[in-house]
């Protein structure tokens, strides 16, 4: 029992420290390049613990990040829904990965997670989009996930969560 | 799901989210808060008095022209009362804070540690020392998202100070940090260094507060419109200290002193007030300025001194 609530509380802490991470503010010029910290915390989750992790709660987290960011309510939640489900028809595939690979991955997963925010602000009008800069992001999200995954593998097994 | 909130149904589901991200701003707050309270603890004495001194001067400047400003407004009432027109009472200020910025690269919002629980509503105008910032864009339980003024889905009704040219500045859709004035006629007074201050159209923006400053004026005849750029007065980017402006409330003057100017004045203002609004036919607008009667000049001219006093003590 106790185990259980402990696996409950690292995952809620890891991904309020990504919402953090999300919404500190970066000055203009690095705006672009700011790495996807809950999509990313979410791939790891899914990917570790697809049967405690999955499509609802991405819509949960999706949900949040959008008051977070004063986006219109329902813009991550679609994205990081569609990221989980791929994570999750990959994750067998995803843990052999070598972590060159991983990041290939994570680099697809998140560009999709952006081109998917950027189109459904056009859609709705939110946002005018003049370059495709706003895909760094996933290439600086690719670039620390080995850190990432190792610092978050660390987690899960010190605190035995499952 | 879009849909509904295009029409503001989930509103309320989002103020009930606000509840659970408050703790997320404040922790992300933190850093900035430790900053500035080390800086507070590790203050010298002599720097305090040299501030203590400097703010003492200051307070004696604001003073002074506080009280040649009472004499103004109190002048400019006796005018508008002759003109038949309405009167703006100076409003409540709720001083805020900064707290953080949108995370979305192409809007230029920022979040204030101020929100429904302190009364803040949608509309709400944001100042801080220098000049208008935006709007009140959205009310959290705790905070609410501002929209800036040079958000390029923004436009605020200006005048110029100088000669009451109206028009309107939108956030500029190629430089960070800028207005440019839409739908400008070749013909419209403007020059650089112009200062334009909110002219009160749209209903939204008080009057006669600061907001940019003309850095250039572009007009090629070949094209319909003059290309004019401006500078905000606000700092948009380094400010934390804002405030917020409670509803500064129109009170029409006795409607029967000059009974002649009644229909004149009523007839004039309205379709301006509407067609800043719509924001659609400047070029309309702006030849209503051209017939605006006579009587209407004189106090324009002390309007705009009262507004350049007016920007001197809010500064402090």
């Amino acid at each position: 029992m106790p185990v259980r609530a402990h696996s409950i509380w690292v995952i809620f802490l890891s991904f309020f420290i990504a919402y953090l991470l999300a919404i500190v503010p970066f000055p203009e010029w690095a705006m672009n390049y700011r790495p996807e910290w809950v999509p990313m915390v979410l791939i790891y989750w899914v990917m570790a613990l697809p049967y405690r992790v999955g499509i609802g709660s991405a819509w949960a987290a999706g949900l949040l990040l959008d008051i977070l960011e004063g986006s219109i309510l329902g813009l991550n939640a679609t994205a990081l829904v569609i990221v989980a489900y791929v994570t999750l028809s990959l994750h067998l595939r995803l843990r052999m990965f070598s972590t060159l690979q991983q990041s290939g991955l994570v680099l697809a997963l998140i560009g999709l997670n952006l081109i998917l925010c950027n189109w459904l602000q056009i859609v709705t009008g939110q946002s005018v989009a003049s370059n495709l800069m706003f895909l760094m992001a996933a290439l600086t999200s690719a670039i620390i996930w080995p850190s990432l995954f190792q610092l978050l593998r660390q987690i899960r097994r010190g605190f035995d969560v499952h | 799901m879009f849909a509904d909130n295009r029409f503001g149904y989930l509103q309320q589901v989002r103020f009930v989210l606000g509840y659970a991200t408050t703790p997320v701003y404040w922790v992300a707050d933190i850093p900035t808060r430790v900053s500035f309270w080390i800086d507070d603890v590790f203050v010298s004495r002599t720097d305090l008095l040299e501030e203590n001194e400097g703010l003492r001067v200051e307070l004696l400047e604001a003073q002074r022209e506080l009280q040649l400003l009472e004499s103004l407004t109190s002048e400019n009432n006796r005018l508008r009362a002759l003109n038949e027109a309405t009167e703006f009472i100076g409003g409540e200020i709720l001083s805020a804070e900064i707290i953080n910025i949108s995370p979305d690269p192409y809007s230029k919002r920022v979040l204030i540690n101020k929100g429904a629980r302190d009364g803040v509503f949608i509309g709400q105008a944001l100042l801080d020392a220098n000049g208008l910032m935006g709007q009140v864009d959205e009310v959290l339980p705790f905070t609410s998202w501002v929209l800036l003024i040079t958000d390029s889905h923004h436009v605020i009704p200006v005048e110029v100070n100088r000669n009451g040219e109206r028009a309107l500045a939108r956030g500029s859709r190629d430089a960070a940090n800028q207005l440019e004035l839409v739908f400008v006629t070749q013909t419209q007074d403007m020059r650089a260094n112009d200062l334009l201050v909110s002219s009160g159209m749209g209903q939204v923006y008080p009057k006669n507060y600061p907001v940019a400053e003309i850095i250039s004026v572009y007009s090629d005849p070949g094209q319909d419109f003059a290309i004019v750029k401006a500078r905000p007065l606000a700092q948009l980017a380094s400010t934390r200290h804002v405030m917020l402006i409670f509803a500064e409330e129109e009170v029409a003057v006795e409607p029967n002193l000059i009974p002649d100017l009644v229909p004149d004045a009523a007839f004039e203002e309205a379709p301006v007030v509407d067609r800043g609004e719509v924001g659609g036919s400047e070029v309309a607008d702006s030849e209503v300025v051209e017939s605006d009667s006579v009587a209407e000049i004189v106090p324009q001219v002390i309007d705009d001194q009262v507004s350049q006093l007016e920007s001197e003590p809010i500064d402090q």
